[in-house]
C-alpha cells in the first residue's frame, strides 16, 4: 500500500515538475572555443500538438530511441504544447531563440498553417535539423462504394452534379485536405470544386462508415484495421511505390493508376532560431547516428514509417520546393492567407 | 451473441495477480489525479505511457482504463467539497454536491456520490459486456445531422437549469455559445475572435472556464461575503444514507446508468455531456424541481451515475471499432499502438483476452474504487476543517496548477482569472452559471455538426428531416422546448382559477 502511494505520488510530482521545468529559461549554452558543442542541460522535444498524434509519437519515439541507443548523454523530456494546429508550440520555440536545447517535431502543417495565415512564424523562422521519416496519405471508401479505383472516383467527381464529399481530420487547407486536392488536381479536377468536410472530433471514420460522406482522406495506418475487417477499401496511397507490410502492400499508388503525383508526409526535427553551426553539427551527427541505429529501425517498422533522411542543404531545398508547391495549391483553393 | 470463452479468458486475466495489482494502481492514480482540480485523466495517462513500454498490452490497457474511470470517480470529491471540479465530467456534480457540503452534509454527499458512481460504473459495464458488439453498429449511425439534433435536444434543457429568470438563463447560454466560437473554425480554417493572439487559436479550454466560473467565483464570494457566512461547513455530518435517501437515489441511478452509457457510446459525446444531460433530465422529471441546486439528493445522484456510466460507454467504439470517441480514449489508442496493438473491428475475435480482460477488470476496478473511496471520506472531508483563509488559498493554488498543467500557458492563467471575475459578477447579478457551461459544452458540436451536415447536403436543410433518427431527435427537442411553456401556462390558468374561486 505504502509503495503504491509513493508510485502515484511520484507520478503526480513528475507532472508538477514537468510543468515547473518547462518554463525555466535554460542557461546560455556553453559553446567551447574548439568549435565543438554538446548539450549542457537536458533536452526538450516539443510536440506542438496533443498526446497521441503524429508529432507526439515522432517526438516520443525519437527521444526513446536516442536514450536506448545511448546517442545523447543528457536526458530528453517530451512536452506537448498544443494549440492552433501547431502555432502555439511554434511561438513557444521562437521564444527560445538561441537556446539549442529545444527541438520540435514537424511535418507539412509547418508549411501549411503559416501559408493559411494562421501562424506568425513560418518554417523559415526555425532551424531545420534533420528529416527522419515519411509516411503517406490514403484515400478510403466504404467497401460497398461504387468506385473500384481512383480514376472511377475522379471521373464521377468531374461530373458537375456530383455530390461526392471528402472527409478528413484536419482543418481545410491542412494535411488531409491538401493531400487529396494535390492528387485530384493532377487528375484534372478543379481544386475548388472538391467538397471537403472537416471532422476534428475524431468522427471522420464513423462518418465514412455510416455513409454521411464518400471518401476519407487520412494516413495509411488509420485505414489498416478497417480494411482488414472488410469495412473499407483504399483506392490509392500517395506514395511513389507500393508500401511494404501486410495489408498495405495491397494498396495501389496513384502513380500506377496513371496519376503522376505523390504527397509525402515528411517528419523531421527543427530547432529554435539563431542556432550556431556547431550546435547544428552536433544534432546532425546525433540524428545521423539515430537514423542508422537498430533501435530506430525497429520503431520505423512498428509504425510502418519509411526512412526519409535529409539534413543540411538537401533538407532546406526540399522544404523550399514543398513550400512553393503548397502555396500554389492553397492559392487555388483560395485558402492562402498572408501571415502578418 | 455472447462469447463465453472470451469472457472467461478475460475474467481469468482480470483476476490474475497482475491484473488485480494494475487495476488497483490505475484506479488509485485515477482517484488521486481526479481529486486535483484541473489535472485530468488525459495528462495522467500521457504520463503513464512510458511506464507501459514492455508491459503486456492487456495489463497496460487495464491500468489506463482504471486511471480514466478512477479520475471521474475521484473528481466528484473536489466538486463537492470545494466547488472546484476535479475533472470536466464532474462539473455538474458541484451543482448539488457543494450546497450539500455547505449545509454540513459533506459526508453524506460524498457517500451518495461514491455509491451513485459505483452503480453507474458497474451497471454500465454489464451493458458493455452484453451489448458492445451490437451497440457499435448503433454508435456509427450517428452522423452530423443526428449530432446536431442531439445537441439541440441537450440545449433545450437550458430553461430547466434556471431557477429564476428565463431571460437571464438565455443570456447566460448565449454568452456560452459566443465564447465557444473563439479560435480556428474547423470548417473553413478561419480565425475567429482571437484578436491576433496565438494563445486563443485553439479556443478556451473547458476546464479553465469551469474552474474560473465555479471555483474562483466561489472563492471571491467567500472572501467578499466573509461576514455573512453563517452555515457551518466544518461539520462533515454523518455518512449514513437513510432509507428515504436511498429511495430518492434509486430512480436517478437506474435511469442515468442507461442514459449515461448510451451517451458515452456516441463518439464525441462522453462523460461531461452525459453528466449535464443526466442532471437536466432528472430535474425535468423530479416532483420538486425547485430543490435542484440547493442540495438535492437526486441532483447529486444523477450526474454522478451518468458520468461514470459514460466512461464505460466510451470503450464501446474504442474496443469494438478502434474509433476513439474522446480525448482520453484517443490517448489510450496511441499508447496501444506503441505496444503493437491496433484496435479495430477485428480486435474482439483476434485478441479476445484483451477485449474481455479490460471489460472484466472494470468490475474489479469499480469495487476497488468503492472500498477505496468510502472509508476515505472522513479523512478527505477534513479538508473542510482547514481554517477558511488557508483553504481559500489552497483552492486558488490548485486551480492555478490545474490550469497550467493543461496547456503550460501563462496566458490561460489570465483567462482563468477573467472567468473568476465574470463568474462572480454573474452571481452578483443573479445570472445562472449552469446554462453558460451547458451552452459552451454543446455549442461547439452544435455548430460544427450543423455546418458539416449543410456541406454534405449542399446547403439543403431537408437533410435534418429526411433522416428518421435526426427527425425523431428534433421532434423530441421541440417537445422538450414547448412542454415547460405549456406547463407554466397551465399552472397560471390553474392559479387564476383558484383565485377566482
Amino acid at each position: 500500500m505504502k509503495k503504491l502511494v509513493s508510485v502515484s505520488a511520484s507520478s503526480f510530482l513528475t507532472l508538477v515538475m514537468l510543468s515547473a521545468c518547462s518554463d525555466n529559461g535554460s542557461e546560455e549554452a556553453a559553446s567551447s572555443d574548439q568549435g565543438e558543442w554538446s548539450p549542457t542541460n537536458n533536452l526538450e522535444f516539443v510536440a506542438p500538438a496533443g498526446a497521441g498524434g503524429g508529432w507526439d509519437t515522432t517526438a516520443r519515439m525519437a527521444a526513446q530511441a536516442f536514450e536506448e541507443a545511448d546517442i545523447v548523454d543528457v536526458g530528453i523530456g517530451v512536452i506537448n504544447r498544443e494549440g492552433g494546429g501547431g502555432a502555439v508550440g511554434w511561438s513557444y520555440i521562437a521564444n527560445q531563440a538561441g537556446d539549442p536545447h529545444y527541438l520540435f517535431a514537424a511535418s507539412p502543417p509547418l508549411l501549411l498553417i503559416p501559408l493559411n495565415g494562421q501562424s506568425e512564424y513560418s518554417y523559415e523562422d526555425f532551424t531545420p535539423i534533420a528529416n527522419v521519416i515519411a509516411d503517406f496519405g490514403a484515400f478510403a471508401v466504404r467497401d460497398d462504394a461504387p468506385w473500384q479505383d481512383l480514376n472511377e472516383l475522379f471521373e464521377d467527381m468531374q461530373d458537375e452534379s456530383s455530390s461526392i464529399t471528402v472527409v478528413g481530420e484536419s482543418a481545410p487547407g491542412s494535411m488531409d485536405h491538401v493531400q487529396f486536392v494535390n492528387i485530384a488536381k493532377a487528375a484534372g479536377i478543379d481544386p475548388g470544386s472538391i467538397t471537403y468536410v472537416s471532422a476534428q472530433d475524431g468522427s471522420a471514420m464513423t462518418n465514412l462508415l455510416n455513409g454521411s460522406v464518400d471518401v476519407y482522406s487520412t494516413g495509411v495506418t488509420e485505414t489498416i484495421e478497417q480494411v482488414r475487417a472488410g469495412e473499407v477499401r483504399v483506392l490509392a496511397v500517395t506514395a511513389e511505390e507500393r508500401l511494404e507490410g501486410d495489408t498495405v502492400e495491397d494498396y495501389p499508388t496513384a502513380i500506377e493508376q496513371g496519376i503522376d503525383e505523390v504527397f509525402v508526409n515528411w517528419r523531421g526535427f527543427f530547432g529554435p532560431p539563431e542556432m550556431t553551426e556547431e550546435e547544428i553539427d552536433y544534432y546532425v551527427n546525433a540524428f545521423t547516428e539515430l537514423n542508422e541505429s537498430p533501435e530506430w529501425a525497429e520503431v520505423r517498422e512498428r509504425y510502418s514509417w519509411d526512412e526519409y533522411f535529409m539534413v543540411g542543404d538537401e533538407y532546406e531545398q526540399f522544404l523550399e520546393e514543398q513550400n512553393e508547391e503548397m502555396r500554389q495549391l492553397l492559392e487555388e483553393l483560395d485558402l492562402y492567407g498572408e501571415s502578418e | 451473441m455472447i462469447d463465453f470463452g472470451g469472457i472467461l479468458s478475460g475474467l481469468q486475466m482480470a483476476l490474475s495477480l497482475e491484473g488485480i495489482l494494475f487495476v488497483f494502481v490505475g484506479v488509485f492514480v485515477g482517484t488521486f489525479i481526479g481529486l486535483m482540480p484541473g489535472l485530468g485523466p488525459i495528462s495522467a495517462i500521457a504520463i503513464m505511457i512510458p511506464m507501459t513500454y514492455n508491459m503486456d498490452p492487456t495489463i497496460a490497457l487495464v491500468m489506463m482504463a482504471g486511471v480514466y474511470y478512477g479520475a471521474i470517480f475521484g473528481g466528484s470529491t473536489s466538486s463537492i467539497l470545494l466547488n472546484a471540479p476535479g475533472v470536466a465530467g464532474t462539473v455538474a456534480t458541484s451543482f448539488d454536491g457543494y450546497p450539500m457540503a455547505q449545509q454540513g452534509k459533506a459526508g453524506k454527499a460524498l457517500a451518495i456520490a461514491a455509491i451513485a458512481a459505483f452503480i453507474g460504473g458497474t451497471v454500465s459495464v454489464v451493458f458493455l459486456m452484453l451489448f458492445a458488439p451490437v451497440l457499435s453498429s448503433v454508435a456509427i449511425q450517428f452522423g452530423p445531422p443526428e449530432y446536431f439534433a442531439l445537441m439541440l435536444l441537450g440545449l433545450t434543457a437550458i430553461a430547466s437549469l434556471s431557477s429564476g429568470s428565463t431571460i437571464k438563463a438565455l443570456m447566460s447560454a448565449l454568452l456560452g455559445i459566443m465564447i465557444v466560437t473563439i479560435g480556428i473554425d474547423a470548417q473553413t480554417g478561419t480565425v475567429r475572435f482571437t484578436f491576433g493572439s496565438a494563445n486563443l487559436l485553439e479556443g478556451i479550454d473547458f476546464l479553465v472556464i469551469a474552474l474560473g466560473i465555479f471555483a474562483l467565483a466561489e472563492v471571491c464570494a467567500l472572501i467578499i461575503n466573509r461576514q455573512k457566512t453563517t452555515f457551518n461547513a466544518k461539520t462533515i455530518g454523518s455518512l449514513k444514507i437513510t432509507k428515504e435517501d436511498f429511495k430518492e437515489m434509486v430512480g436517478p441511478m437506474s435511469r442515468q446508468s442507461v442514459l449515461g452509457f448510451i451517451i458515452g457510446v456516441l463518439p464525441g459525446a462522453g462523460a461531461t455531456i452525459a453528466s449535464f444531460i443526466g442532471y437536466t433530465t432528472e430535474k425535468r422529471f423530479a416532483k420538486n424541481p425547485d430543490e435542484f441546486g440547493k442540495g438535492s439528493i437526486k441532483g447529486l445522484t444523477a450526474p454522478e451515475t451518468a458520468n461514470n456510466a459514460a466512461t464505460s460507454g466510451a470503450f464501446v467504439p474504442l474496443l469494438s471499432l478502434g474509433i476513439p470517441g474522446s480525448g482520453t480514449t484517443a490517448v489510450m489508442l496511441g499508447a496501444l499502438l506503441v505496444l503493437n496493438v491496433q484496435p479495430g473491428p477485428l480486435l474482439m475475435t483476434e485478441n479476445p483476452t484483451l477485449f474481455w480482460g479490460v471489460i472484466m477488470s472494470m468490475y474489479i476496478g469499480n469495487i476497488f474504487l468503492l472500498i477505496l473511496n468510502l472509508p476515505l471520506i472522513p479523512y478527505i472531508s477534513k479538508i473542510l476543517a482547514i481554517p477558511r483563509p488557508m483553504l481559500i488559498s489552497l483552492v486558488v493554488v490548485f486551480c492555478i496548477i490545474g490550469v497550467y498543467s493543461i496547456s503550460f500557458s501563462i496566458f490561460d492563467l489570465y483567462v482563468l482569472l477573467a472567468f473568476g471575475v465574470i463568474g462572480y459578477l454573474m452571481r452578483m447579478f443573479q445570472f445562472p452559471a449552469a446554462p453558460f457551461i451547458l451552452a459552451f459544452i454543446l455549442g461547439g458540436m452544435l455548430e460544427q455538426s450543423f455546418r458539416q451536415a449543410m456541406t454534405i447536403s449542399g446547403n439543403d436543410v431537408s437533410i435534418f428531416i429526411s433522416n428518421p433518427l435526426a427527425a425523431t431527435l428534433l421532434a423530441l427537442a421541440a417537445v422538450s422546448f414547448l412542454f415547460p411553456l405549456w406547463q407554466s401556462y397551465r399552472n397560471k390558468k390553474k392559479s387564476n382559477q383558484t383565485l377566482s374561486m
